[in-house]
């Protein structure tokens, strides 16, 4: 079991900026631009790591503690999920909730790291984290309810198994619905386009970049690294749930994950060169509907269900 | 039991002495201090001895009451509420000791009399087997616990809360007695025991339920019903607001789960009754608790939220008896009184801490304070790790009970019919708001408190309080860690009080499906753990050779910021409320700039109660309007009111003789 969570760890950490390039190319080319090297996520990332710190006097230890726990946690939760062919190192019946909790420690800390630095700025950032998560968080338990309803289960490796062809061939509008639902809420999560610019520099529009504003350095490295995870787990969420390669070879799980991964990729930058960001006071309904398409995805799966 | 009733004696005794020490506050402080050790190291050896053993003892003593006999007894409920008394009893007592010893205006002796009785009474509300007594030591806890609300009774504000309360809960205890009299007359018995042994018609059980749930259900705090509970909580001084929050709310979830013990067959409207209370008081009280800007305040609506909690898991425990579903029931419950558990112990450190800020800075209002946690270290930290508690996120206690409460509901869903899997659906929809919506709360709290600088106050005169108040803090904040990280012994003291309620036994199998997630969940936690210390030494390595400087908050430019240009607990609870503005009544006054050059404006928001403006206030008004018609029969006349007499002994005896 160890091997498997160092194998893990390693193809989260390896693979997961790779991810943001491919958006970054995919905006780029609806720019009509060159745009920046598939790699420039690993160059910042390492140029914010050969960085020294700049630390307000008012901060305290929550300060420099909380990149490191929220990347932690993030990397943690990183173990529940299967990943391609590698299966999760650690399946636990109910470990959607602790999946969804450790989401929950890593973002407690940001806000409280916010708070540390006494600004209004990061203020107003973590304040509305703190609100759009919770509805987030919400949908995402709706989405969770209707993979528990589906399988019979609560352990996320086993709701997100099975076979493409007979679960798309009977429970359709539910994963169109689902998938749905989810995307909204992976892209609230990951802070993207529509809900939150990662790309703005005017903190009173942004919300999760705004929240981050006093880190640097090392921190900020670490911060930068744990979206790019965050992207990638949540993302392969979404991959494993919309194309369940359960009973494929090795192989072939392994090139359907990281075509979907690539194409989720391609779709998240669509989005974002397609969209501008919507009002502040429109996020709270995107999230919302993002709700309703989970909730009537579980009145189908509610219907559909054989009578007891 | 013998342990149980030396301690009862104990504590007795030392009322009387005291009370008679009372000139000298030195001694009389000193026999509650050690009386209040004895007696609790005595009682938590007892309910230790049932929870371990699993063997229920009893007592009768032949002593002649009017009505019915002095039965206590302990069998592993009582015994697992006994439990959490008596730690957050003693911890809050010792912390009370440390709060009033230089307490200059007032001799608080008789305060301590008073806690003391305060905690035998609780002690017999858990333990008495007999519904009279029950009754006497439940009306016996709420005078005393009103004595202890209304210290301050000085302040006008603290005498009317202190009056709420009493209004409130007699309410309760009158629908207790119908409750009770109902089971007597059915049973034939006020015992409990004999009780449980019938099996009541469930129409009769539904209206027991009713009666019950109001009854208890304005102990405990359910919405609409908890209305006392918001005011009398920060009137009260900090150790008594963690005992009344900890444990004495709890009394009614203690009722609640011994009449489901004694009635067992329920109809299947209740179970959902109890879940729509439970989801309705946990979104409803996160939600008030986030419009609030008193830190005490904030807390005592944050009870609310966990007994909403608390009745979750009740609520699908029953549905899961209802329908003979074993593993929901028992996962169900044993969740409820886990959390009845956590709730104790983080509340109790959250209160306490509370309490310690208020020591130092004199004030509660969040917004006037911040920067605390480098001056107040130990309460700082202390207040963080009940945070992280409350908001149940993985480490510590929380997550366990709460964890247990969302496995009986999606256990429900899956195994429920689909009246069943819509409401516990329901549920878990709500668990997952609270989940979020309490982070966001305590990220208020403890951000705006302890983090930044400080608003209005000079923080270089604060002071960390004396360690007789950081101590118990740290004991509360180890035990939270500790069923975070080792569930194990309180998982299984609170499957074993499930399969009591439920009358189900539990196989070393279920033990172990319930266990082993929660373990493997540790070893996750073990991971995270890990990781936080390699990325920590990372940096550190790398660092050394970095440039680390020191500055100001980057301010966007802006370069002569001032504290009070921080964001406030207000404005961060902004957005939240701003969602649900339609359910709290949220409103902003005020707050806009007027012409070219804006004079210096206010603002202020404010949320609206409902149960209390729209519900309580106009009912209440009734009733007085209805009460004071009745004053034309009063007079003052001594012979009218004899009259009054006569007339109505002669109707009853008329009645007799029809």
């Amino acid at each position: 079991m160890g091997i498997q969570i160092l194998l893990h760890l390693s193809v989260v950490l390896i693979l997961s900026p790779l991810l943001m390039g491919i958006i970054g190319k995919t905006k780029a080319f609806f720019a009509g631009r060159w745009g920046p090297p598939l790699l420039q996520v690993y160059y910042d990332i390492g140029k914010l790591f050969r960085k020294g710190n700049v630390y307000s006097t008012t901060t305290t230890w929550i300060f420099q503690a909380a990149p490191i726990i929220s990347m932690a946690a993030i990397l943690a939760s990183a173990m529940l999920i299967p990943l391609g062919s590698l299966t999760a190192p650690l399946q636990f019946w109910g470990d959607v909730i602790l999946f969804a909790y450790l989401y929950g420690l890593a973002r407690f800390f940001m806000v409280l790291a916010a708070w540390d630095t006494g600004s209004s700025f990061e203020g107003m950032g973590a304040s509305r984290e703190a609100a759009f998560s919770c509805l987030a968080e919400v949908a995402l338990f709706l989405n969770f309810m209707i993979l528990a309803l589906l399988s019979k289960k609560l352990v996320l490796s086993e709701m997100i198994q099975g076979n493409i062809l007979s679960a798309w061939h009977s429970f359709g509008p539910v994963l169109l619905l689902m998938g749905g639902s989810y995307f909204m809420v992976l892209l609230a999560e990951n802070a993207r386009i529509p809900v939150d610019d990662p790309a703005t520099h005017l903190e009173l529009t942004m919300i999760h970049e705004v929240m981050v504003l006093d880190h640097s350095g090392w921190d900020l490295g670490y911060i930068l690294y744990t979206s790019a995870i965050k992207l990638f787990i949540l993302g392969s969420l979404f991959v494993n749930i919309l194309i369940p390669s359960h009973d494929l070879s090795p192989v072939l799980q392994t090139a359907i994950f990281s075509g979907g991964m690539i194409i989720l990729a391609v779709i998240i930058g669509t989005v974002e060169s397609g969209m501008a960001r919507i009002r502040l006071n429109r996020v709270p309904q995107l999230l919302i509907s993002a709700f309703v398409l989970a909730l009537v995805g579980l009145l189908v799966v509610l219907l559909k269900r054989p009578s007891v | 039991m013998n342990l149980l009733l030396n301690s009862l004696g104990i504590l007795s005794v030392s009322i009387l002495l005291i009370l008679l020490t009372a000139r000298d506050r030195k001694i009389s402080a000193g026999i509650f201090l050690i009386s209040l050790t004895a007696g609790c190291a005595l009682a938590f050896l007892s309910a230790v001895d049932v929870l371990v053993s699993r063997i229920p003892v009893d007592c009768r003593l032949n002593l002649r009451m009017p009505i019915g006999e002095f039965h206590i007894g302990m069998d592993l409920l009582s015994a697992f509420f006994l439990l959490t008394i008596i730690i957050l009893f003693f911890l809050a007592g010792v912390y009370g000791y440390g709060y009033l010893k230089d307490h200059q205006e007032k001799n608080p002796c008789v305060h301590f009399a008073l806690y003391h009785l305060a905690l035998i009474s609780l002690m017999l509300v858990v333990t008495a087997q007999n519904a009279i007594l029950f009754l006497i030591a439940w009306e016996m806890m709420t005078i005393t616990s009103y004595f202890l609300i209304t210290f301050y009774d000085e302040r006008k504000a603290v005498r009317k809360a202190g009056y709420l309360y009493l209004i409130a809960t007699h309410t309760g205890t009158f629908c207790l007695w119908i409750m009770f009299l109902l089971m007597d007359q059915h049973a034939g018995s006020m015992n409990f025991d004999q009780m449980a042994l019938t099996s009541f018609p469930l129409p009769l059980a539904a209206m027991l339920f009713v009666f019950g749930i109001i009854g208890f259900g304005v102990k405990a705090g359910f919405i609409p019903l908890h209305i006392w509970l918001p005011h009398a909580h920060p009137a009260a001084p900090s150790h008594i607001s963690a005992v009344l929050s900890g444990v004495m709310i709890k009394a009614g979830i203690y009722g609640l789960l011994r009449l489901i013990l004694i009635v067992k067959n329920f109809p299947e409207w209740c179970a959902a009754a109890l879940l729509f209370i439970g989801m309705i008081s946990g979104v409803g009280g996160v939600l008030y608790a986030l419009g609030q800007h008193e830190i005490k305040k904030l807390l005592a609506y944050h009870s609310i939220e966990n007994i909403g909690i608390i009745t979750l898991g009740m609520g699908v425990g029953l549905w899961g008896q209802i329908y003979q579903n074993e593993f929901v029931t028992l996962i169900g419950y044993a969740g409820a009184l886990l959390h009845v558990f956590n709730h104790a112990i983080f509340k109790g450190l959250l209160f306490l801490s509370a309490g310690s800020v208020i020591r130092a800075t004199h004030t509660g209002e969040i917004d006037h304070l911040g920067g605390l946690l480098k001056y107040l270290p130990w309460t700082g930290h202390l207040f963080l790790i009940g945070c992280l508690s409350i908001c149940g996120l993985p480490l510590f206690n929380g997550f366990v009970s709460e964890w247990l409460v969302f496995r009986a509901l999606f256990e429900g869903i899956s195994h429920f019919q689909v009246n069943a899997i819509v409401v516990s659906g329901l549920g878990i929809i709500a668990l997952a708001l609270i989940g979020g919506l309490a982070a966001a709360c305590f990220a208020k709290a403890f951000g705006a408190i302890f983090l930044g600088q400080s608003r209005s106050l000079d923080n270089t005169q604060v002071k960390e309080n004396s360690a007789l108040i950081y101590a118990p803090m740290s004991v509360l904040g180890g035990i939270c860690l500790w069923i975070g990280l080792f569930p194990r012994v309180m998982v299984s003291f609170s499957l074993d009080t499930a399969s009591e309620i439920s009358s189900i036994k539990i196989s070393p199998l279920t033990e172990g499906t319930i266990l082993t997630p929660l373990l493997t969940t540790v070893l996750v936690l073990l991971i995270l753990a890990t990781l936080a210390a390699i990325l920590t030494l990372l940096k550190r390595m790398a660092i050394r050779s970095l440039p680390v400087t020191k500055a100001q908050t980057w301010g966007c430019g802006y370069s002569a910021p001032t504290p009070r240009m921080q964001y406030t607990a207000s404005s961060f609870a902004e957005p939240i409320l701003q969602i649900f503005r339609n359910v709290l009544g949220y409103a902003v006054k005020g707050g806009k700039p007027q012409g070219y050059f804006p004079q210096e404006t206010e603002a202020s928001s404010r949320i609206v109660e409902a149960s209390e403006t729209v519900f309580f206030r106009p009912l209440f008004y009734f009733i007085r309007f209805l009460s004071a018609k009745l004053r034309i029969i009063q007079y003052g006349y001594t012979q009218l009111y004899l009259f009054y007499i006569f007339t109505f002994l002669l109707i009853v005896l008329l009645w007799k003789m029809v």
